[in-house]
């Protein structure tokens, strides 16, 4: 019983250093076939050991850059705005060499592909806390290549204790494939639709109607791509749509009740509005 | 004054890209696909009343066709793009599978022994390591030795019908130890754990043949010296087996 636990508990607690308690050496030595399965076994320890630390690395990255999007969220005062910016670049930078750092030492000599999915909901989630400061910043995006730049890292010399068996190569980087990008520009619209209504609230109508217009131009681009796309596709486009159909019924709001009420209704007013038309969508 | 529409181009530039390697990758692999089929069909002659002694024959043809399997194999290598095996990887994937099973029945049929992963990737032409190239990739070939478990327990019941006696003992031997082999490994929750899973109700059928013969005194008189399975071969051919009884101490079975 005891080896048995013990296995469970190291494929649970911290991968490297695991005992295998359950092979025996003495058959080992005797057979062909165990001799052989004993190297299998440790390859594919190896590779799902890695695998785990690239998800926990990128269960890490979601979080951060959760958080900071939240933090972009506070940004809608225009005088605050500009050190936001900076302290939210300055984290977003961090994250980078801190956690997608150790992403890359993972990845340095693999096949980035092996472990896509591992790693592919921190990078969306990257993409679109990327994006959206972008966006906040300059009012437009930046191509999956300049993210990918940034994605790229210099080795330290002697930086992991020997889990990673480090070639020459003096860099390494974290992949990330166009549709990854595009998958995370889909989720920042949801980010966009909520910056415009908090922007309603605070009365800056003009910063609303832009706001607009950018996800309507990311919605054509989506349908410009069609169904050959991904295949969580679909899914995120319904979302984007969904997202439009809110900003735009928003935008309407101001142009045809703006002048009538109170700026501190009108969130209100909208709020009933699109829980109206929600229902009439058959959502929820 | 918006990129937007630049960036959503690109991407479907970078979409018809990748749909045209995959058209070729699809192409090729249908073409493996066919000879694994083929080769397949061929080897399920064990399972006929006169299998046994087209065994020897099967196997040559087996062979024969594996040849174009490794041309086949070189095709879509240079189709795949340098780095991206993983990228494509479930094109070929279950075909691979399939390929490292058959090899893994041929190699058993002629031999009656185990064979490795560095042999498997041998016989189809692939590298071992990813390393080294377009490779076979160690769970495949896991999982094609799951395959040739599930075979060899059908192939065990089949071998009885006819008159093969001698069969069970050596496919329980040879089964125990790759199952020994496969109980050091740690799995993940995917799918080659839920192969594995079957693995035992795959022994526990032979073992019940084993069992059956055993009770009724038809197992034959000499242990079948599994490391030296030439032997075990000439007892099998089928005319003798179905003749005398499986030779040795064989009191009819009610």
């Amino acid at each position: 019983m005891k080896p048995y636990k013990k296995h469970r508990m190291g494929r649970r607690g911290e991968s490297g250093k695991r005992e295998r308690p359950e092979v025996d050496h003495s058959l080992v030595a005797d057979s062909n076939v165990l001799k052989h399965f004993a190297s299998y076994a440790t390859e594919l320890d190896l590779k799902h050991d890695k695998y785990e630390r690239i998800v926990k690395f990128s269960r890490d990255i979601t979080i951060e850059s959760k958080r900071i999007i939240f933090f972009l969220h506070s940004a809608d005062k225009e005088n605050s705005k500009h050190d936001l910016l900076k302290d939210a670049d300055i984290r977003l930078r961090q994250l980078e060499n801190t956690l997608f750092k150790s992403v890359g030492e993972e990845l340095n000599g693999e096949d980035p592909y092996q472990f896509l999915r591992a790693y592919t909901s921190g990078l969306q989630e990257f993409v679109e806390a990327c994006t959206f400061y972008q966006y906040l910043k300059f009012k437009k995006l930046e191509g999956w290549n300049c993210l990918q730049q940034t994605l790229k890292f210099n080795i330290d010399e002697n930086s992991k204790e020997g889990c990673v068996n480090e070639t020459s190569a003096k860099t390494c980087s974290v992949l990330m494939p166009p549709s990854e990008y595009v998958l995370g520009v889909a989720d920042l619209t949801g980010e966009l639709m909520r910056n415009c209504i908090n922007c309603l609230g605070s009365g800056q109508f003009e910063s609303c109607m832009e706001t607009c217009a950018f996800v309507k131009e990311i919605y054509n681009g989506f349908l410009s791509v069609g169904n050959s796309g991904p295949k969580e596709f679909s899914r995120k486009l319904f979302t984007l749509k969904q997202s439009l159909h809110k900003m735009e019924n928003a935008c309407y709001t101001i142009c045809v009740r703006g002048s009538e009420i109170p700026q501190n209704r009108l969130v209100d007013v909208l709020q009933d509005a699109s829980e109206v038309f929600e229902e009439d969508e058959g959502f929820y | 004054m918006s990129n937007i529409p630049e960036i959503f181009s690109a991407f479907q530039g970078y979409l018809d890209n990748e749909h045209s390697v995959r058209e070729v990758i699809r192409t090729h692999t249908r073409e493996i696909e066919a000879t694994a089929r083929e080769i397949l069909i061929t080897l399920q002659c064990i399972h006929q009343a006169n299998g046994a002694k087209e065994i020897p024959a099967a196997c040559e043809r087996s062979r024969k066709k594996l040849e174009d399997v490794r041309q086949q194999y070189e095709q879509l290598k240079g189709a795949v793009p340098e780095d991206q095996y993983y990228r494509f990887h479930d094109h070929w994937r279950f075909v691979t599978q399939r390929l490292s099973f058959l090899v893994a029945l041929i190699q058993y049929l002629d031999t009656g022994e185990f064979i490795s992963h560095a042999e498997v990737a041998a016989e189809l032409g692939l590298a071992c390591r990813r390393t080294d190239g377009f490779h076979l990739d160690l769970e495949d070939y896991l999982i094609g030795q799951l395959d040739l478990a599930s075979e060899l327990a059908r192939f065990c019941v089949n071998a009885v019908t006819f008159g093969d006696y001698a069969r069970p003992l050596h496919i329980s031997k040879f089964l125990g130890e790759l199952s020994a082999g496969f109980r050091m490994l740690n799995f993940k929750n995917d799918s080659l754990r839920k192969r594995f899973d079957g693995l035992k109700y795959n022994i526990k059928k032979v073992e019940e043949v084993v069992y059956d013969l055993s009770i009724r005194g038809l197992k034959p008189s000499g242990e079948p010296s599994s490391g030296d399975p030439s032997e075990l071969e000439p007892k099998v051919s089928p005319s003798e087996g179905v003749g005398e009884g499986g030779g040795g101490p064989t009191n009819s079975a009610d």
